[in-house]
């Protein structure tokens, strides 16, 4: 069987002083040389399960592995993890060298050996000939990488980062994020990464889990979760869609404000009430008359790259639109998309049965063909 | 911070200070007085300086009053730390137990000292240094309490789950992580301490027996027998001790206050 796995979560439950139920029977699996990201509302429990892995607090029901051991007693000091705490918790009576060395010596290792291994660290976060400079001297990035590379020197097999970019500016923030995931591919370590920003999420995990009041809505990677999200939370969290009531008519086929439209999912009851989702930067602006929907222009804003057009189809139905065309408050327009354009989601679907789902229909498809 | 005080302020504190000290210079001037009063001054001399240093009866006294004083600190800065660390991480009963260490602070030295006096006596221990030195320590706790529960509040719950992360044990959490982020406030409660049981007079006149007198029983003594300048020269060393030690307090408070003030972001 698969045995790749490093840390497993499974049925695992957490609950505060038996107040409400933080999270609500998480399975995953985590493989080892991964960037991982949880991302989710604030709230959802995704620092929790950073604190279950990393061992500060124990599961209220439900068992966690690490390399196949159930870890569930284990105490924090004596797991092979390290943690980038969202604040960074740098000792602020220690300068940066201090600070670094801080697990080698509990280790008690050799002096010579700890003076190769910390500047290895932060030459790792470039940060050489910062030795001996005070935690109250360094810049917010630089305190970041601080805590990098006190985590990455102890060589853990599995590194935690609680939303670590949340208190950069964005420049430093999208740089920061290169640089994280080109440290991860250098270094070879599993990274669970924490972020409630799902540009970040999309941008730096080999895979995701979408947290939502302490489930896990739906994992994957990043192209998968963008473009199948499972149901309307994920959708709507993940970049911006529009996400309108339909019916599946049969495989293939799906009805729309009242029309008929071709798509390519299936694997549903015939008539069954759906939600489609469209993404705004798929839905193309035509002249009048043209294209599958006609629409009205409601409202129009300018974002830079593209205008941000809200548009009411006939139906009543409210369309976001992100177009380069110039265009007027008030216009008649016609709206295009493709046929693979169309996401169709079914409510309170499951992620097995989402998969399994998804695997079938893909399965009859290329019979078909 | 609010622009410069008015004159009328700086004037209004500067005759508060003023008066305030007055008297306390007063008795230093006539400790010099080579009249045997304070009416009159006669002319400079350190002859009662000179017979204080004389009187090995005395000398012991100040030894005693230093020891006692050197000890009640130490014991009371250990005891309170600890029990500032258990306080910290109580969760409901924090505030009850924060409150009656207060009412320890602010309640009367009399009461306490004739509490202490009562226990001593029903305890059967013996009145003289040890009653004394305990009664000390006793009183110096909630003191060293309160200098050293606010530098653990500002600490930031995570380093400490920092340090466990890196491995270390509960006992390295505490040399090198908790310890080495209170100490200013440990040093506070150690001065505080240290000039508490310089200053007692109230809690030390109850539980002190034959035989065993600190400085200022001794003075409250000597003022009872009859006015001697002997008095002025006594308190005037009191005193000049007593600013040497808030002069040590405030350099310490000091430096780690600066380092204290770049920790914070
Ligand atoms: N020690 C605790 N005691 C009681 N409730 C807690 C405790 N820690 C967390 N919670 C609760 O658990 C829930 C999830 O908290 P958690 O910190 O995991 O959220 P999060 O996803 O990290 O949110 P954020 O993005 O705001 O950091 C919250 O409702 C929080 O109030
Ligand atoms: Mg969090």
């Amino acid at each position: 069987m698969r045995n790749a796995s490093i840390i497993q979560f499974r049925h695992v439950t957490k609950q505060f002083n038996d107040e409400t139920v933080v999270l609500d029977d998480v399975s995953f699996e985590i493989e080892g040389g991964k960037f991982y990201t949880l991302l989710g509302p604030s709230g959802c429990g995704k620092t929790t399960i950073l604190r279950l892995i990393a061992g500060f607090i124990e599961p209220s029901e439900g068992e966690i592995f690490f390399n196949g051991k159930k870890i569930n007693q284990v105490p924090a000091n004596k797991r092979q993890v390290n943690t980038v705490f969202q604040d960074y918790a740098l000792f602020p009576h220690l300068n940066v060298f201090e600070n670094v060395a801080f697990g080698l010596r509990i280790k008690k290792m050799k002096k010579t050996a700890i003076e190769e291994k910390v500047s290895e660290a932060l030459s790792f976060v470039n940060l050489q000939g910062y030795e001996y400079r005070e935690i109250s001297e360094m810049s917010g990035g630089q305190r970041q990488r601080v805590a990098i590379a006190r985590a990455i020197v102890n060589e853990p097999k599995i590194i935690l980062l609680d939303e670590p970019l949340s208190a950069l500016d964005l420049k430093l923030r999208t740089q920061m994020q290169y640089e994280l995931r080109e440290l991860q591919r250098r270094l070879g370590i599993t990274f669970i990464f924490v972020t409630h920003d799902q540009e970040e999420a999309l941008a730096m995990s080999d895979e995701i889990f979408v947290l939502n009041k302490g489930k896990i809505q739906q994992s994957g990677t990043p192209i998968d979760i963008y473009d199948e999200p499972i149901n309307r939370f994920v959708a709507d969290f993940i970049g911006e869609s529009n996400i309108i009531k339909g019916k599946m008519i049969e495989d293939f086929l799906v009805e729309i404000a009242g029309k008929p439209f071709v798509c390519v999912d299936g694997g549903m009851n015939p008539n069954e009430p759906v939600e489609i989702v469209i993404r705004p930067e798929d839905l193309e602006i035509r002249p009048e008359g043209e294209g599958k929907l006609s629409v009205t222009v409601i409202s129009q804003l300018f974002r830079g790259v593209h205008y941000e057009a809200h548009c009411r189809d006939l139906e009543g139905n409210v369309w976001l639109v992100h177009t380069t065309k110039k265009i007027q408050v008030g216009d008649k327009l016609g709206l295009d998309f493709n046929p693979e354009d169309i996401h169709v989601m079914r409510f309170d679907e499951s992620e097995e049965d989402f998969d399994r789902r998804i695997e079938q229909y893909t399965e009859d498809e290329s019979l078909g063909k | 911070m609010q622009g410069k005080a008015s004159p009328a302020a700086k004037i209004f504190l500067m005759t508060i200070i003023f008066i305030l000290y007055a008297p306390i210079f007063y008795l230093v001037f006539y400790s010099f007085n080579s009249g045997g009063s304070m009416s009159g001054f006669e002319g400079f001399t350190l002859d009662w300086y000179r017979e204080l240093l004389g009187d090995t009866r005395l000398l012991i006294i100040v030894l005693n009053t230093l020891v006692i004083a050197l000890l009640s600190a130490l014991f009371a800065t250990m005891i309170g730390t600890f029990g500032a660390i258990g306080i910290h991480a109580l969760k409901r009963s924090k505030n009850s137990i924060l409150g009656l260490n207060s009412v320890l602070i602010v309640s009367p030295d009399v009461i306490i000292g004739a509490s202490f006096l009562i226990l001593f006596t029903i305890a059967g221990i013996r009145l003289g240094f040890y009653s004394v030195l305990l009664s000390h320590i006793a009183f110096s706790i909630p003191i060293v309490v309160l200098m050293v529960l606010p530098k653990l509040a500002e600490m930031n719950p995570s380093l400490i789950d920092a340090a466990k992360d890196l491995g270390a044990s509960r006992w390295h959490v505490f040399t090198k992580v908790i310890f080495p982020y209170i100490t200013p406030g440990i040093f506070a409660g150690f001065f505080m301490a240290l000039t508490y049981s310089l200053d007692d007079f109230a809690v030390t006149f109850f539980v002190t027996g034959n035989g065993f007198s600190t400085l200022s029983v001794e003075i409250y003594s000597m003022a009872r027998q009859g006015i001697s300048l002997h008095i002025n020269a006594l308190s005037t060393i009191l005193f000049l001790f007593t600013i040497l030690l808030v002069g040590i307090y405030y350099v310490i408070s000091q430096r780690s206050g600066l380092k204290l003030g770049g920790f914070r972001r």
